[in-house]
């Protein structure tokens, strides 16, 4: 046997390994990381409809989105009419928006990264920064609840010093199927902001996955933004191409 | 004149050069006062005109909250019938429409999160300055689409000059998504830094289309005749507003509730001014205080004789009560004329600001300043000094009371 099947057996074994045993001790940052994959898989092309629900008022539009490992993402409106082809491109933690009315990509300033996506509850930072999660931030288990028979940890993630991040605190609940449940934003003085919420947890794409996600202020009930998956297909890469200014630009169909 | 008012009048004039030196403090501070209040009361006018003038103006209608949250769907969906309303307030010198989004400018290599405005290019100039403050190109005219003034510091931050093309990409009123491309008209330069960096006025029909706006309009912007007529417009504007039939309610703003900013820095400035108002006030107070305590130790042995033939205390307290406010009154008439004399010749010439410090530039003035006299201006100022004179020529007044004519007349 060489070197290189041995490695593999050992991988092997590790990996049945953490299958088989409960491991009731797990590591918070295996568990967000692992949730955090679970969600974003390693690449997906999906259909979205967001709606944008305030008070007196509310509106939905159909989104079309590819990702790619933790921090690439394309995104097209298709529907309504009147906004079909406008698109977003989040590459890293920079992002382009693509208008066809005027045919130009417009890069969204540092200025405006805290200003709202297409005028859902989502910032531009929300998207930008989503893997800012695993890598700016300390995790600890701070408790458990069960959720449809299984454990789900209930994880407080702080800020690690000097890290560029937007918020102050975050809990996150996550099943141990590595399903994410709910994700809190808090600010500076630890008060929470808005919380992000998933539901209605079924098959998609091959795998157990929320199939509404709703992203709410926590001091106004009424007014929120939900994320409801279409259709979606976890796929194991997406070509390079697709992550560039000049396919932003691209018409889609 | 009564034989106190004679005595009292002598006794002034009995040691002239004294008299004449406290009276000269009183004028002083009388003549500081007038001018100073009339300057600050002149600036501050300049000041809401002028920015009243570039961004706010008078009186504004808007949308209820509006005013906070300044979101775009926050409209006045029918400002026709709000023109209506206001054509029929004599008070009303201009009015106009605007509309107002938050936007991304991008020009070939830059961006920049701007308030983009909608004007109505004709009635606009009827109510700001943003034409004269054009710098290079033009303003904007009636049958204009896709054309743009920018604020001198947005053109260089965008670095964009005119004839240059900006791309524009804002969330529309029914949350779809406003593009358009505009093309830079004109450049302006008010020297308020804040409102030159941030600021982009495109045609108000533009504006509409970009942003799915319809009819509607966020604000109508309204200048009355002079600055006393705000408040009377403002009632008979609400009273209005309140019979139309709204499905949203309507609010109507003064400059105040618009630049709260301003009304903050107006009442600093009139604080820090009363303080040294104040300063000045009791400065004047004590110097008088001293001259007449000194009067009286001087004069114990007069006191002491005119008390020992029969005056009572009562009435050398009266003589010594009007020595001293005749004395106050006269240096305060001529302080007040002297005063108003200096400062209506600022009011025609004007105070040359034009290095004017960033502080002020931040308020628009720029050029010069005109001091502004009236009633208030002349009168509070002399009237403090009045009432604090008063009671410290009272001090001594009553300290003769207890004056004993014997001992008072063996005093030195």
């Amino acid at each position: 046997m060489n070197q290189l099947a041995i490695k593999y057996i050992i991988l092997i074994l590790l990996l049945t390994l953490t299958f088989i045993s409960p491991c009731p001790a797990l590591d918070a940052d295996e568990i967000v990381t692992a949730g955090f994959n679970y969600w974003r898989g390693k690449a997906s092309v999906g259909t979205v409809e967001m709606l944008i629900h305030r008070e007196d008022w509310q509106r939905s539009m159909t989104i079309k989105a590819w990702t790619r490992g933790q921090k690439d993402s394309l995104f097209y409106i298709a529907a309504p009419p009147k906004d079909y082809g406008n698109g977003t491109l989040k590459k890293g933690r920079e992002m382009w928006i693509y208008n066809p009315k005027v045919n130009r990509v417009v890069k969204v300033p540092p200025s405006m990264m805290s200003q709202s996506w297409m005028g859902s509850d989502f910032s531009n930072n929300d998207l930008a920064k989503s893997d800012s999660l695993l890598l700016d931030y300390h995790h600890s288990i701070i408790g458990t609840e069960t959720h449809e028979g299984k454990t789900v940890y209930i994880i407080k993630s702080m800020p690690k010093p000097n890290a560029p991040v937007v918020w102050g605190m975050q809990h996150l609940k996550i099943r141990e199927d590595q399903i994410w449940l709910s994700e809190e934003f808090f600010d500076e003085d630890l008060e929470p902001v808005k919380i992000m919420t998933a539901m209605e947890i079924q098959m998609l794409g091959g795998k157990l996955f929320p199939r509404v996600w709703r992203m709410r202020n926590v001091d106004e009930q009424d007014r929120y933004t939900q994320l409801t998956y279409e259709s979606l297909e976890f796929k194991s890469s997406l070509p390079d191409r697709l992550f560039t200014l000049s396919s932003l630009k691209q018409r889609r169909r | 004149m009564s034989i106190e008012t004679k005595m009292a009048w002598r006794n002034i004039w009995r040691n002239p050069r004294r008299t004449i030196l406290t009276g000269c403090a009183i004028t002083f501070a009388t003549v500081l006062l007038v001018f100073m209040l009339s300057f600050q009361f002149g600036s501050y006018e300049t000041m809401i005109n002028t920015s009243v003038k570039i961004s706010s103006g008078h009186l504004q209608i808007q949308a209820e909250k509006y005013q906070e949250k300044k979101s775009i769907r926050l409209v006045i969906p029918e400002p026709r019938a709000i023109a209506e309303i206001v054509d029929q307030i004599p008070e009303v010198a201009a009015y106009t429409f605007r509309g107002q989004a938050f936007s991304l400018i991008s020009s070939k290599d830059r961006t920049y999160g701007v308030v983009v405005t909608g004007i109505d290019p004709q009635k606009e100039i009827t109510v700001s300055r943003i034409k004269k403050l054009v710098q290079a190109g033009n303003f904007l005219a009636a049958e204009d689409v896709n054309q743009a003034l920018v604020g001198n510091l947005l053109a260089k931050n965008l670095r964009v000059s005119i004839g240059d093309e900006l791309t524009l990409l804002g969330q529309g009123r029914d949350g779809s998504i406003g593009a358009t491309v505009v093309q830079v008209k004109g450049i302006f330069r008010s020297g308020i830094d804040e409102f030159d960096r941030s600021a982009m006025q495109i045609p108000l029909s533009t504006f509409q289309d970009t942003f799915s706006m319809e009819e509607a309009v966020h604000e109508v912007v309204v200048i009355g005749k002079s600055l006393s007529d705000v408040s009377r417009i403002k009632t008979q504007l609400k009273a209005a507003l309140s019979v139309l039939d709204n499905r949203k309610p309507l609010k109507t703003l003064d400059w105040q509730e618009l630049m709260p900013g301003l009304r903050q820095a107006i009442e600093m400035d009139l604080v820090s001014g009363l303080i040294f108002y104040g300063l000045l006030i009791i400065v004047v107070a004590f110097s008088i205080l001293n001259t007449f305590l000194m009067a009286i130790f001087e004069r114990t042995k007069e006191f002491g004789v005119m008390m020992a033939v029969g005056t009572t205390p009562r009435r050398l307290t009266k003589i010594l009560l009007i020595e001293s406010m005749s004395m106050t009154l006269i240096s305060i008439i001529t302080g007040i004329c002297i005063g108003i004399g200096i400062t209506y010749y600022f009011q025609i010439h004007g105070i040359d600001f034009s290095g004017g410090s960033e502080l002020l530039s931040q308020f628009g003035i720029t050029g010069r300043m005109y001091p502004k006299l009236s009633l208030l201006s002349v009168s509070i100022g002399p009237f403090m000094v009045l009432f604090f004179t008063f009671f410290a020529a009272l001090y001594p007044a009553l300290k003769v009371r207890r004056l004993r004519p014997v001992e008072a007349m063996t005093a030195i």
